[in-house]
C-alpha cells in the first residue's frame, strides 16, 4: 500500500517535472550570462532549464517515442544546422505533437530560421537584415538606428498574452518578420512604427525592402490548431539583460524616457503565454437535457425545450478554476446552425441555455466554439438527434373535426335507427294490396 | 423447367378429353398450378444456387434493413422509426416514407413461421420471398384469366407467369424489392375488380378494395390501379354500358379503397391532394350524377329523357373536369409530379429533373427488351386482344384497357415493362387457349358443341351481347385442313419449348446476378468471383468509428447502411434533390472546394466505385456526368456541365480530357495511386485510354482502402486539426531560402554554427 502511495507520488512529481521541463538551445553558453534575468524568472516559475549548445551532436527531442521536454527555446541564431536528431522537421513534429516553442533571431540569423519561420505560417526577412527606423532609435544607439524603440501601444490588444501593464516603451534589435495576410491564426504580437522598414544596414537601399512600415512585425505568435504556442522573436538582443536593464531615451520625436525598458514584463509575459501558464481553458462537462427532465437523452422530439449546460475551467496560477466570459454562445446546427444564442453565465464556470427545439427534424450539434484570441481554442460539439412526432404524439381531438365527429355518430345511430324501423315496421300492404 | 413444358400440353388436352369431368379439370388445374408454382420458385433459385442466399442490388438493402429492424424491435416503433443513420444530417422518417407491405409481408411470416417453433432467419424469408409470391401470383393470373376467357387460358397465362423474364426478372431470390409482392396484388386486385363488376355485389368490391389496400402498402404502382380502374369505368360509360352492378362495384370499391389507402402513413392525404388521383374521384362524381340521371330515367321511362340523360352527363363530365382544373390552380390540388409528368412527355426529365433521368431504369425501353423479356408472347398477345376486344364484355374491355395502358407505359420506361408482362401473360393465354381450341377440336367432332357450351358457360354469364360471339369461331375453324392441325400443334408446341427454353436462359443469366457479388470467366470457362464491394463493406464496419459518415454517389447510400452498418449521406430514396446535388456538387469540385463542402456534411470517409481495373462499366466515371448534371441543376453558378466535356463535346478521361474534369474530385479519387489494368500500368480498361492526369498528390484526403480489385475505394477526410500549422508555401514565399544539405551523418551528428570559436588546447576562449 504504502509503496503504491510512493510511486504515485514520484508519478505526479515527474509528471510536473516533464511539465516544466525546458530545453534552451544556445549559440554559446555565454547566453547563459548575458540572458540570465529572463532564464531566471523562468527558473523561479518552476522550469526547469537544460542548456545545450545548438550544434551539440547529442542532442534529442523524444526517446521511445516520448518527448523529454515540453517546452522548447531556441537562442542560437547563428546555428546552420542543429546537431543530433534535431532539425526543422523535428521541430515542426515537436508543435504539432503539442510542444510550445519560443524562437528569438537576429540579423545573423541563418535559414534554419527562416525554415522553422515558414513552418508556423510566417517569414523572416534576409539574412543580415535588420529593422532601422530613422525616427525611433534609442540613445544609445550605435548609428546604424537599429536599436530601435518601440511603443508599448503597438502591441496586439490581447491582454492574456502581452499582459496588461505595458506602459513603457521597449527596445528591440534584429530582424523583422512577414506576416501573411490571408493567414488567420498567426498574431502579430509587436509592430513596428510606420516609419520603421527592413533592410541591411550596411547597404544601400536598393530594391523595396521586404518589410515597411507596420507591417514589419517583430515578434510573431502562433497558436496552431492543437493548441501548440510558438512565440517568435526577431531579436535576441530583446530578451537579454542589457535589454531589460537599459534606460530607453528616445532620440527624435516625442521625448519618451524611460529608467527602464519594458521589456522584462513583455518578456515575462510573452514566456507565460507560450508555456501554457495562462490563457488555458477546457470544458469540464457538458450537459443537456429535456426540460423537466433529470436524465440526459441523445433524441428529442421537435419543439421539446432543451436545458444546455457546458462547465468551462481555466487555467489559474496552475490550478483549474472556474471561467469567467460573457460571450460564450452555443449554436443548434443541423448544416446551418438553426439557434445561436450567448449562454447564461452561472455559479462555477457553468454556462447555460434553455431553448426551444427547432420544428424540423435532424440530426442535430450543440456546438461550442470559443475562439478567442490568447485563449485556447474551445470547440465542443455533441450529435443529437431531433426526430418528428410519435404516431401517438399526435392530438387526438382537434376542435375542427367535431362536426365531422357529430356527423359520423349521427350517421351511425340513423343507420341503427332505420334498420330498426325497416325490420320492425309492418306496412299494411295486403290491405292495399286487397283495396 | 420441363415440368412446364409437359405441363401445357396436356392443360390444353384437358379441354378437349376431360371436359365433363369437373373433378378431373380440377384436379388438372390444380396440378398445373402446383407445378407452375414449383416451375416459377425453381427457375428463380440461380442465384442462389450460383452464388448464395444473399439480398441482391440496392433498394432490397434498405428492405431488409428495415424488415430486420421491424422484427427486433416491433411494428410500432418500425412506424415511428426515425433514422438518423441516413440522410445525415437531415434524417429519415422511415416508418412515414416506405411502403409497408413487403416488411409486414416477410414480418407476419417470420412471426408465424416462429410461432409454429421454426426457428428462421428473416434474411433467408426476405431472399425467398418473392420466388414464393411468384406462385401466388401465377394462381392470381390464373383467377384473372378465367374470368376473362376460359380455365384453360387461365392455366397458360399462369405458367407463362410463372416464369416469364420480364417478371423474374424482378422476383428472383434475393431480390427482395417492392415489386415481388406487389405484382401479385395487382393481379387478385384487378382479379376481384372483374368479379365484382361482373356480380355487382358489395362483398366482392369490399375485397376489391382490402386487395387494394395491400396494393398501396406494399407498391407505389397502386397508382396505376387508381386510374385504370377509372378509366374502365369511364370507358363503359362512354360505351354506354352503365348498370347498378358497376355503380355499386365502383362507389363501394373507390369509397372504402379511399380510406384504406389514406391508413398507409406514406401515402396519407395525397388520395385526395394529387393530381394522379384525381381521376378515380372525378370518375366517381360522374357515376353519381349517370346514376341520378338514369334514376330519374326510369322514373319517366318516356318524354325527352334520353337526350336529356346524355346532355346531362355530358355537362356532369364538363363540370367535373373543370372542378379539378380550377382547384389545381387554386392549388388546393397538388399538380403532376415530376415522375408522372415524364410519363407523359419523355423529355420532360431529362431537362428538368436529371435525377429521375440519371436512373438507367427509367430510360425508355428499346425494341430488343421486349422480346428479350416476354419472348414469343411479344408476338401472340395481340392475338389475345383482338379476340378481347370481338368478343368484347365489360371485363374485356377492362383488360384491353390494361393492355394498352400498360403497352405505352413499357415503351416509356424499362421499369414499367413489370407492368406490362401480367397482361402479356393473360393475352397471350387466350390467344394460345383459342388456337389450341381450334386445332384440337375437330379430333372428336361430336364432342365439339359441348365443348362451346361449358366454355360459354364460363365466361358468358354477363352479358347477352355476346351470343354470338363463338359462333364465328366455329365457322372458321371448319375451314382448318386436316393435315395443317398436326402441324400447327407441332409448331406452336416447339415455340412453347423455345419460350420456356429462353426463359429459363434469360432469368440464370440476366437476371440472376446480386449484382453486389460480380463473376467473371476466364477463357477456359473458369469462373472468378469478385467480392469487392462486401469486402469494403466490411472493412467499413471493422475498420471505422460507430458514427462515421460516409459520403458516396446515392446509388451505394442502402448497401453502406445495410451491409458497412455507417451512416450515409444520401442514398437510393432520393427524397431530397438538393442534398444529392451537394454531394454532386462536391464530387465534381475540386479538391479544395469539395473539402469545404465536406467538412460543412461532416464527412469523415468518401467511397467510390472504380472499374477501370477490371473493365466494370458500371462504376462512378461513367455515372459522373450526371453527378455533375445534377449539381448544376442546384448550382448553376458553380458547376457547368460543359466544362466536363472536351472543346469537341466528348466525354474523355484521358489526356485530352478537359482540365475540370481531370481535377475534380471523382477523377482523382478514382485515378489516386492508380497503376493496375493491364499492359501499360495505369491503364484504363473500361474507357480503354490511359488517364490523363496522374501521379498526382492529395492534399485533403488520404486513402484508407482499396479493395482487391481496385473496385471500391474508400479515402479518409482529414480533419482540420491535421493542418495544425498554417505553413507558407515554397511559390507564396517572398523570401528564397537556399536549400542546405545537411552535413550530418550516421557517425557524425554534430551541427554547425556559424562564426564558431575554435578551441585551441591550452589557450583562453576569448568570449564575444
Amino acid at each position: 500500500m504504502k509503496l503504491y502511495i510512493i510511486l504515485g507520488l514520484l508519478s505526479c512529481v515527474s509528471l510536473a517535472h516533464s511539465y516544466q521541463e525546458t530545453l534552451v538551445l544556445v549559440d554559446n553558453l555565454n547566453i547563459k550570462e548575458t540572458h540570465s534575468q529572463f532564464f531566471k524568472s523562468l527558473q523561479e516559475r518552476g522550469y526547469t532549464l537544460t542548456y545545450k549548445l545548438a550544434d551539440d551532436a547529442n542532442l534529442v527531442l523524444s526517446k521511445y517515442g516520448e518527448y523529454l521536454y515540453k517546452n522548447l527555446i531556441i537562442f542560437s541564431p547563428t546555428v546552420v544546422e542543429f546537431g543530433g536528431q534535431i532539425d526543422t522537421e523535428a521541430i515542426t513534429k515537436f508543435i504539432d505533437d503539442g510542444g510550445n516553442l519560443l524562437v528569438a533571431g537576429n540579423s545573423a540569423a541563418s535559414d534554419v530560421y527562416r525554415e522553422i519561420a515558414t513552418e508556423c505560417g510566417f517569414e523572416m526577412d534576409e539574412e543580415s537584415a535588420s529593422v532601422i527606423d530613422h525616427f525611433n532609435f534609442d540613445s544609445l544607439d550605435d548609428g546604424d538606428h537599429t536599436r530601435i524603440v518601440v511603443s508599448p501601444k503597438n502591441l496586439i490588444n490581447a491582454p492574456t498574452i502581452v499582459g496588461t501593464q505595458n506602459t513603457k516603451p521597449l527596445l528591440f534589435e534584429g530582424t523583422g518578420l512577414i506576416l501573411d495576410k490571408e493567414n488567420a491564426l498567426v498574431l502579430p504580437l509587436l509592430t513596428a512604427d510606420s516609419t520603421a522598414y527592413s533592410y541591411n544596414p550596411k547597404s544601400q537601399v536598393k530594391e523595396y525592402p521586404h518589410a515597411v512600415g507596420r507591417k514589419t512585425v517583430l515578434i510573431a505568435a502562433l497558436q496552431a490548431r492543437n493548441n501548440a504556442r510558438i512565440v517568435f522573436s526577431g531579436s535576441l538582443f530583446f530578451f537579454s539583460d542589457e535589454a531589460f536593464n537599459a534606460p530607453v531615451t528616445k532620440v527624435h520625436g516625442d521625448k519618451i524616457k524611460s529608467d527602464k525598458s519594458g521589456n522584462k514584463d513583455l518578456a515575462t509575459n510573452l514566456s507565460e503565454w507560450a508555456f501554457g501558464e495562462r490563457g488555458q481553458i477546457r470544458v469540464r462537462r457538458v450537459h443537456h437535457h429535456r426540460q423537466g427532465d433529470k436524465e440526459s437523452s441523445d433524441t428529442y422530439t421537435i419543439t421539446d425545450t432543451v436545458v444546455y449546460r457546458i462547465e468551462i475551467e481555466e487555467l489559474k496560477n496552475g490550478k483549474w478554476q472556474s471561467f469567467e466570459a460573457n460571450d460564450v454562445q452555443l449554436e443548434f446546427v443541423c448544416i446551418d446552425p438553426f439557434i445561436r444564442t450567448t449562454l447564461l453565465k452561472k455559479p462555477n464556470g457553468v454556462y447555460e441555455a434553455i431553448f426551444k427545439v427547432p420544428d424540423v427534424w435532424g440530426v442535430y450539434k450543440f456546438k461550442v466554439n470559443y475562439d478567442r484570441i490568447g485563449y485556447t481554442r474551445l470547440y465542443h460539439s455533441t450529435q443529437v438527434s431531433v426526430r418528428p412526432l410519435q404516431h401517438t404524439q399526435y392530438e387526438r381531438f382537434i376542435p375542427s373535426a367535431y362536426p365531422y365527429y357529430v356527423s359520423a355518430f349521427s350517421m351511425m345511430g340513423g343507420v341503427f335507427l332505420f334498420s330498426i324501423v325497416f325490420l320492425y315496421y309492418k306496412e299494411d300492404t295486403p290491405k292495399s294490396k286487397s283495396e | 423447367m420441363p415440368t412446364t413444358a409437359a405441363a401445357k400440353p396436356v392443360n390444353g388436352h384437358n379441354q378437349g378429353i376431360f371436359h365433363n369431368t369437373t373433378g378431373f379439370s380440377t384436379l388438372i388445374t390444380v396440378t398445373v398450378l402446383t407445378l407452375a408454382w414449383l416451375a416459377g420458385f425453381a427457375s428463380r433459385l440461380f442465384a442462389v444456387i450460383r452464388f448464395e442466399s444473399i439480398i441482391h442490388e440496392f433498394d432490397p438493402w434498405f428492405n431488409y434493413r428495415s424488415t430486420a429492424y421491424m422484427v427486433e424491435h416491433g411494428f410500432y416503433n418500425f412506424l415511428n422509426w426515425f433514422d438518423e443513420r441516413a440522410w445525415y444530417p437531415l434524417g429519415r422518417i422511415v416508418g412515414g416514407t416506405v411502403y409497408p407491405g413487403l416488411m409486414l409481408t416477410s414480418g407476419t411470416i417470420h412471426w408465424l413461421l416462429h410461432a409454429l417453433n421454426i426457428p428462421i432467419h428473416i434474411r433467408d424469408i426476405c431472399v425467398f420471398l418473392a420466388p414464393v409470391f411468384s406462385g401466388l401470383t401465377a394462381i392470381a393470373t390464373y383467377l384473372l384469366t378465367s374470368e376473362l376467357w376460359s380455365r384453360g387460358a387461365g392455366l397458360f397465362a399462369a405458367c407463362f407467369i410463372a416464369i416469364v423474364p420480364g417478371y423474374s426478372s424482378r422476383s428472383v431470390a434475393g431480390s427482395y424489392d417492392n415489386e415481388g409482392i406487389a405484382i401479385f396484388a395487382l393481379q387478385f386486385t384487378y382479379y376481384l375488380w372483374l368479379k365484382s363488376v361482373k356480380s355487382g355485389s358489395v362483398f366482392w368490391s369490399i375485397c376489391t378494395a382490402l386487395s387494394y389496400f395491400y396494393m398501396v402498402s406494399a407498391w407505389g404502382g397502386y397508382v396505376f390501379i387508381i386510374n385504370l380502374i377509372p378509366l374502365h369505368v369511364f370507358v363503359l360509360l362512354i360505351m354506354g354500358r352503365f348498370s347498378q352492378r358497376l355503380f355499386v362495384s365502383y362507389t363501394v370499391f373507390y369509397i372504402i379503397g379511399l380510406v384504406f389507402s389514406m391508413q398507409i402513413p406514406f401515402v396519407g392525404f395525397q388520395p385526395i391532394r394529387t393530381s394522379e388521383h384525381m381521376a378515380a374521384s372525378g370518375v366517381f362524381a360522374l357515376l353519381m350524377v349517370v346514376g341520378a340521371l338514369k334514376y330519374l330515367h326510369s322514373l319517366n321511362p318516356k318524354g325527352e329523357w334520353k337526350q336529356l340523360l346524355v346532355l346531362g352527363t355530358l355537362v356532369a363530365a364538363g363540370a367535373v373536369f373543370l372542378a379539378v382544373v380550377a382547384l389545381t390552380y387554386m392549388g388546393v390540388i397538388a399538380p403532376w409530379s415530376g415522375r408522372f409528368y415524364s410519363l407523359w412527355d419523355t423529355g420532360y426529365a431529362k431537362i428538368h429533373i436529371p435525377i429521375i433521368a440519371s436512373v438507367s431504369e427509367h430510360q425508355p425501353t428499346t425494341w430488343s427488351s421486349f422480346f428479350f423479356d416476354l419472348h414469343v408472347l411479344v408476338c401472340t398477345f395481340p392475338v389475345g386482344l383482338w379476340y378481347c376486344i370481338k368478343n368484347i364484355n365489360d371485363e374485356r374491355v377492362f383488360v384491353a384497357l390494361y393492355a394498352i395502358s400498360a403497352v405505352y407505359f413499357a415503351g416509356v420506361m424499362v421499369r414499367l415493362m413489370l407492368t406490362l408482362t401480367p397482361v402479356v401473360c393473360v393475352l397471350s393465354g387466350i390467344a394460345f387457349s383459342i388456337i389450341l381450341e381450334l386445332v384440337l377440336r375437330e379430333d372428336d367432332p361430336t364432342q365439339a358443341p359441348v365443348e362451346t357450351e361449358e366454355s360459354k358457360n364460363l365466361y358468358d354469364k354477363a352479358g347477352k351481347v355476346k351470343k354470338r360471339a363463338p359462333e364465328p369461331v366455329q365457322t372458321q375453324d371448319q375451314g382448318l385442313g386436316l393435315y395443317a392441325r398436326p402441324g400447327t400443334v407441332i409448331a406452336f408446341m416447339i415455340l412453347l419449348m423455345l419460350f420456356s427454353v429462353h426463359c429459363t436462359w434469360a432469368t440464370s443469366n440476366a437476371y440472376s446476378s446480386p449484382s453486389i457479388v460480380l463473376a467473371s470467366y476466364g477463357n477456359d470457362g473458369s469462373r472468378r468471383i469478385l467480392d469487392d464491394f462486401r469486402e469494403a463493406y466490411g472493412w467499413l464496419s471493422q475498420n471505422t468509428a460507430e458514427d462515421a459518415r460516409i459520403m458516396s454517389w446515392w446509388d451505394y447510400g442502402y448497401q453502406i447502411a445495410g451491409m458497412g452498418n455507417r451512416t450515409t449521406l444520401v442514398d437510393n430514396n432520393t427524397w431530397n434533390n438538393s442534398h444529392i446535388a451537394l454531394v454532386g456538387k462536391a464530387m465534381a469540385s475540386n479538391e479544395s472546394a469539395a473539402y469545404e463542402i465536406m467538412s460543412m456534411l461532416d464527412v469523415d470517409y468518401v467511397l467510390v466505385i472504380f472499374g477501370g481495373a477490371i473493365g466494370y462499366s458500371g462504376d462512378d466515371i461513367n455515372k459522373f456526368i450526371w453527378m455533375v448534371r445534377i449539381a448544376e441543376g442546384e448550382h448553376p453558378k458553380d458547376i457547368h456541365e460543359a466544362d466536363y466535356f472536351t472543346e469537341r463535346g466528348e466525354y474523355r478521361i484521358d489526356a485530352e480530357g478537359s482540365k475540370t474534369m481531370l481535377n475534380c474530385l471523382m477523377y482523382k479519387l478514382s485515378y489516386y495511386r492508380y497503376d493496375s489494368g493491364g499492359s501499360p500500368p495505369g491503364y484504363d480498361r473500361t474507357r480503354n485510354a490511359m488517364p490523363g492526369n496522374r501521379g498526382f498528390k492529395l492534399t485533403y484526403l488520404e486513402e484508407s482502402y482499396t479493395t482487391e480489385h481496385w473496385l471500391v475505394r474508400i479515402y479518409r477526410v482529414k480533419k482540420r486539426d491535421e493542418f495544425n500549422r498554417p505553413r507558407v508555401p515554397i511559390s507564396k514565399r517572398t523570401i528564397s531560402t537556399s536549400n542546405s544539405i545537411s552535413k550530418k551523418t550516421s557517425k557524425r551528428r554534430k551541427g554547425l554554427l556559424k562564426n564558431k570559436p575554435t578551441v585551441v588546447k591550452g589557450k583562453k576562449m576569448r568570449l564575444e
